[in-house]
């Protein structure tokens, strides 16, 4: 019910608001925040709910392929994460657009509630085809709020931003139609399974087709060339949205749906690592040089998807906390930091950075914020930033002391261009005359504030984050079998290739298994990680991350080993 | 007794940050501000809770210490970390003269700080300060220790650039905070270089002790020995950094862009002795580690002399003091190069004292001056400022290491153990020795061109020459008892030992390995005691000779050494900025100039060929009714034979 409710009611409030009065922006404004506020208690439930999954309903056929495509929701700590930022979000930008003298209140709201509908559509669907359209979905209500609400060149924005992300997903869905003539149906595991059955030429075309998808969503470098002029015209509220929910959408994409369903060899790997790498040194660079607020953002928010990507692929063992954590942390922060941004723009009526400077003295309580939030999005510790950040490059000195030295770097590049944003902003003396346009409200000074103080929750206690994080766990992966069984009876021999580990696809015969098994064993797992681990492999059976996470394992029990010995030894000297 | 819990200890300035910042941002919108007296109260008091509690617990701390694991901080698969504490010998002394010394500046700074509009916001950051310093020095593993260590380091960002009008503050403080970046990435590093080798148990101090013994015993410090000289040299890049150390020594001289209690407390006193303590901190480790070693002396050893000579040519008063900080940090670091790890703490406990009392006197200095900092344009101010001068006088006799005065202990300690520390050990102890005598010449410069000659400056300021009010002159005057009395803690001449007895339990291990591998003969401590008064005595009087009778230049407009010697960081700054900097600029230049514009040509290419495809699709576009309802009838077909050679509807 609760999943139903945050896909499909943002859509019933969007058409809702078309009923209250274009001309009675306050009214509007309210009923809009009302439901804004539902939302939010809704994925704050749903993150503490833990694991769902909804019935999956027949919804319609593709000509070609054998099975249907289902109406199927689930939630994993992942998805019910990347939820709350798109709820918060969403909410803060309506909060923030009431006072931005909005031409029309009521559409932007009707906007923001299809997006948000989109949004959470995209973070809980269990079927591929549903998920892909969601992720499409979600380009129209943003391209149109950016084309109706953005600053001076925003239709050259919207365009750039609707063509470059349809057509970048565009080979997805061809891949994904293919794929689907193969596969039972199109849930997760039964293409994971199709998938091994093809040639490896195409099944290199598909993996090409779906990255480009989320490589151009997150984006990352050379993927990039709709962000920064699309974050910069969009209006600050819809930016802050864009960066902080929407975005997710592709490094959501890579845990998600690349890492079950493809087996990635190596050099794909390493690949995208240093991808992800090269956009973080290469939107700290451009941060570095942007003379606009809003660009300076974009690709700071470029820098630190980067560094997610990289930590994605690391494939470590702590990999999917780290990055979780370090994906809330930016939502919130950077999200913010655009609310700001927004507000700065408002009241300087610029956002040059050389024409701005002087706000700590005409309004103390926003540079407050302003440099608070500033300092939060370069991971100090004690903030959840830091939390993420540590762990991701503790995934990434895994992969070798270079990753780890090159994303230290990039580190200290934020820095660099974090504080001359903020002294650029907010510190001096004013370079001009201001229009004083409206300034903070409390509502929204408040909002803004519970962001950061949720950063510093966050990030002195990381465990409300981490600890909803049952991607692979047990109680999920029955869940969606039984549901898998429900939903066709008679098909039921075919669909329980889902995530059975007694019932294995063709490509894993149960000897290898259970040699895997006892290998496992033999290095210590306990019989719930051995579970989810062969549960992963089954489904993605992807060569490398077996190896990666086997290693990880060895380390972690040498960790162990040497730990015991350790305390041996102490024992000993006691004894003596 | 039942014991008072260690959390108390950073709560207090915990509570009075968040309590003034609510204050200052509350207050910010009035035109007056709060009262200042009770912002002032409140910023005192909490400190001096803190300090409370420290010496309680000080009192009734165990041999051991006393351990206290709070709760769970991260806990993710590969790596779990606690929040803890440790209370124990080196984190007693530690704590006792941060807090201590942090109430009197708090104190110190309700004087200094009067009729400024950001009063309370002052304190809220020095309160934040004195937080993070305690978990700093209080945790039980690294990963919180970063935390203070990242906490000191934003605020003394935050207290640089405080006065924020004016934008060469924010650079300095904007300096100061990135090149504490770069050496924070080198403690980064060295953390996980730690938890490849031991896991992530291994960041609590205990078990990285208990693992040193077990490789110890095991006889594996071979196998392990090149990745922890690898994780060494990281944290010892990390504490360059903060403790302002070559190659990452730039920001310090800058920082002097704060108020001057904040360089008194944080560049002074304590932020910057961080980096020693965290080399006795792992002084288990860094005693298996002699290339490391070596190299934490010899850069001891180039920075002290180098940042002497440096102080030499300064004109404004708290550049000189900035420079001698630097130079005496050089000597800790010395002395932790060669495992003399109680005595490099001992120097930090001293220096604390007589530097703190140095910068509140040159703050002093200033505030009677209105804000002048150029020593051109001072001098006579003994008579004016009498209370002041006589703290600075006695600070600075500790500084040049005059005999009974708490530098001298600890200083001719330090020369000691780098004598005997090995076959390069006279050559370090020469060096030590000289770097002693410009310390006693540039201090000496400093206190002449103050407080001695005739007054320089303009007729009407001198009449406004005052003494500072009680406030300020309370903490100088217990600080300066403390630069004469606190070397009393640990003088072997006459027998004391307390000092090292305390911290023995903590670094008694690590010196004990050490001196197995460089046994020495016993010498005689009076010899150097002697050399080292004689090269007190020589420095003051190659001061008194050169300074003393010559006319001083008179002071252009900027305090700025002149020509180029205003860069006498001694080109590191020039370092910086070819290393550095030009490199990031040119790459970001690259990055945007090239690269974008490369690639958006490329997109440009691609949306112009799409365009003239669509131009030429648009050429069936026309009305003729055949073509169009053969171009429909295609299409059917086309869709049907796909939905049947796909395999059909259903």
């Amino acid at each position: 019910m609760l999943l139903h409710l945050l896909v499909l009611a943002p859509f019933v409030a969007a058409i809702l608001m078309a009923a209250t009065s274009k001309e009675d922006p306050k009214s509007s404004s309210r009923l809009a925040f009302i439901f804004g506020l539902a939302f939010v208690v809704l994925s704050v439930m749903l993150i503490a709910a833990g694991n769902k999954a909804t019935d999956p309903i027949e919804w319609f056929r593709i000509p070609g392929c054998k099975g249907p495509v289902y109406y199927y929701l689930y939630s994993h700590g992942l998805g019910a994460w990347m939820v709350f930022l798109s709820t918060a979000l969403s909410l803060v930008a309506l909060v923030s657009a009431r006072v931005t003298a909005c031409k029309n209140y009521r559409n932007f709201a009707i906007g923001i509630f299809s997006l948000m509908g989109a949004m959470n559509g995209t973070f809980l669907a269990a079927d591929a085809v549903l998920f892909f359209f969601f992720f499409e979905a979600m380009v129209i209500p943003a391209a149109i709020l950016i084309a109706s609400y953005g600053g001076k060149e925003s239709s050259k924005a919207a365009m750039t931003f609707a063509i470059y992300t349809l057509v970048g997903s565009a080979p997805m869905m061809v891949a994904l139609w293919y794929l689907l003539t193969k596969a039972d149906n199109s849930l997760l595991l039964s293409l994971a399974v199709a998938l091994q059955s093809l040639p490896a030429g195409a099944q290199t075309a598909i993996l090409a087709s779906f990255l480009l998808a989320f490589l151009v969503k997150t984006p990352v470098f050379p993927f990039h060339g709709w962000q920064a002029i699309t974050y910069a015209e969009a209006p600050a509220p819809l930016s802050a949205i864009l960066t902080g929910a929407m975005s997710k959408a592709g490094v959501f994409g890579f845990i998600a749906w690349i890492l079950p369903i493809f087996p990635l060899n190596m050099s794909i790997v390493s690949t995208m690592m240093w991808l992800g790498l090269a956009t973080a040194v290469y939107g700290a660079l451009m941060a570095l040089r942007a003379t606009d607020g809003k660009k300076l953002l974009a690709f700071s928010s470029m820098s630190h998807l980067g560094i997610a990507v990289a930590g994605v692929f690391s494939l470590s063992e702590a990999m999917l906390p780290a990055v979780l954590v370090l994906l809330v942390a930016h939502g919130l922060c950077a999200g913010a930091q655009f609310f700001l941004m927004g507000i700065a723009e408002r009241m300087a009526g610029t956002r040059e950075l050389d024409k701005l400077g002087g706000l700590s003295g005409n309004s103390p309580v926003f540079s407050t914020l302003f440099g608070a939030l500033g300092v939060m999005s370069l991971a100090v510790p004690g903030t959840a930033g830091f939390v993420g950040e540590f762990t991701v490059l503790l995934s990434l000195w895994d992969m070798g002391p270079f990753a780890a030295l090159v994303m230290g770097f990039s580190m200290i590049l934020s820095a660099a261009y974090m504080l001359r944003f903020i002294q650029k902003v907010i510190f001096g003396k004013a370079s001009g005359s201001y229009d004083n346009g409206p300034r903070t409200s409390g509502l929204e000074g408040a909002s803004i504030g519970i962001m950061a103080v949720l950063l510093l929750v966050f990030g002195f206690h990381p465990a409300f984050v981490t600890d909803s994080l049952h991607l692979f766990d047990e109680e999920t992966v029955e869940q969606m079998n039984d549901a898998g069984k429900a939903a066709d009876g008679e098909e039921a021999a075919e669909t329980d290739e889902d995530a059975d580990e007694d019932e294995l696809p063709q490509a894993m015969t149960p000897d290898e298994i259970a040699q895997l098994d006892s290998s496992l064993k033999a290095n210590g797992f306990t019989d719930e990680e051995r579970k989810s681990l062969i549960t992963q492999v089954v489904g993605a059976e992807a060569a490398l991350a077996l190896e990666s996470r086997v290693q990880a394992g060895l380390d972690a029990e040498a960790s162990d080993d040497a730990k015991t010995n350790d305390e041996a030894l102490n024992k000993e000297a006691s004894n003596d | 007794m039942t014991q008072l819990p260690l959390w108390l200890i950073p709560l207090f300035p915990l509570v009075a940050t968040i309590l003034l910042g609510t204050i200052a941002v509350i207050s910010s919108g009035s035109k007056k501000g709060p009262a200042e007296g009770i912002v002032g109260a409140l910023a005192v008091l909490f400190p001096a809770l803190s300090f409370a509690v420290v010496a309680v617990l000080a009192f009734g701390m165990p041999e051991a210490g006393i351990r206290e694991t709070l709760c769970n901080w991260i806990d993710i698969p590969l790596f779990k970390a606690d929040i803890g504490f440790m209370f124990d010998g080196l984190s007693r002394i530690m704590l006792l003269f941060v807090t201590g010394i942090g109430t009197l500046i708090a104190l110190y700074s309700t004087g200094y700080m009067h009729g400024d509009r950001g009063f309370a916001r002052f304190f809220a950051y020095i309160n934040l300060f004195l937080f993070s310093m305690i978990v700093l020095v209080l945790s039980d593993n690294l990963l919180l220790t970063f935390l203070g260590w990242e906490g000191v380091g934003l605020c003394s960002y935050l207290l640089i650039g405080f006065w924020n009008k004016d934008l060469s503050n924010c650079k300095a403080a904007n300096k100061a905070f990135i090149v504490n970046r770069v050496g924070d990435i080198g403690f980064l590093l060295g953390m996980l270089c730690l938890v490849t080798v031991g896991g992530s148990g291994i960041l609590n101090y205990d078990a990285l002790s208990a693992f040193i013994q077990m490789i110890l015993t095991g006889g594996h410090v071979e196998i392990v020995l090149p990745v922890l000289s690898l994780t060494g040299l990281l944290f010892f890049f990390g504490c360059t950094g903060k403790s302002a150390q070559i190659p990452l020594l730039t920001w310090l001289p800058d920082a002097m862009a704060g108020p001057t209690p904040v360089s008194a407390l944080i560049h002074a006193a304590t932020m910057v002795t961080s980096g020693v303590y965290l080399l006795a901190r792992m002084g288990s480790m860094f005693a298996l580690l002699p290339v490391v070693l070596d190299i934490i002396t010899v850069i001891g050893m180039l920075t002290a002399f180098w940042a002497a000579m440096a102080g030499l040519f300064q004109n404004d008063i708290k550049k000189v003091l900035a420079y001698s900080t630097i130079s005496q940090l050089g000597y800790m670091f010395m002395a932790a190069g060669v495992c003399a790890f109680d005595a490099s703490i001992f120097h930090v406990f001293t220096h604390a004292f007589f530097k703190a009392a140095l910068f509140l006197g040159a703050g002093a200095v200033i505030h009677s001056l209105a804000g002048e900092q150029d020593m051109r344009k001072m001098g006579g101010l003994i008579k004016k400022t009498p209370v002041t001068a006589c703290v600075m006088i006695f600070a600075f006799f500790a500084i040049i290491g005059f005999p009974g005065f708490a530098g001298f202990w600890s200083k001719d300690l330090i020369l000691e153990r780098l004598f005997v520390s090995g076959p390069m050990g006279p050559t370090f102890y020469v060096i030590g020795l000289f770097t002693a005598i410009i310390t006693a010449v540039y201090m000496g410069r400093l206190i002449i061109l103050t407080f001695f000659g005739e007054y320089r400056g303009s007729k009407e300021s001198e009449e406004h020459i005052h003494e500072a009010p009680a406030s300020m002159l309370l903490p100088m005057v217990v600080l300066a008892f403390g630069a004469v009395f606190a070397g009393y803690l640990w003088a072997e001449s006459i027998g004391v030992t307390f000092f090292s007895d305390t911290l023995a339990p903590v670094v008694g291990s690590a010196q004990a390995y050490a001196a197995t591998l460089h046994p020495h003969a016993h010498v005689n401590p009076m010899i150097f005691a002697g050399l080292g008064t004689l090269a007190a005595l020589l420095g003051m009087f190659i001061a008194y000779k050169v300074y003393g009778s010559a006319r001083v230049p008179a002071a252009k407009g900027s305090s700025a050494p002149e020509g180029r010697k205003a860069t006498w960081t001694f080109f590191f700054d020039y370092v910086h900025k070819y290393v550095g900097i030009i490199p990031v600029q040119v790459l970001a230049w690259i990055c945007d100039v090239v690269v974008d514009k490369i690639l958006q040509a490329a997109q440009w290419t691609i949306g112009a060929i799409a365009t003239i495809l669509g131009d030429g699709a648009t050429v069936v576009q026309v009305r003729k009714v055949r073509l169009q309802v053969a171009f429909s009838i295609a299409g059917v077909v086309a869709l049907v034979a796909v939905v049947l050679l796909t395999g059909g509807l259903i």
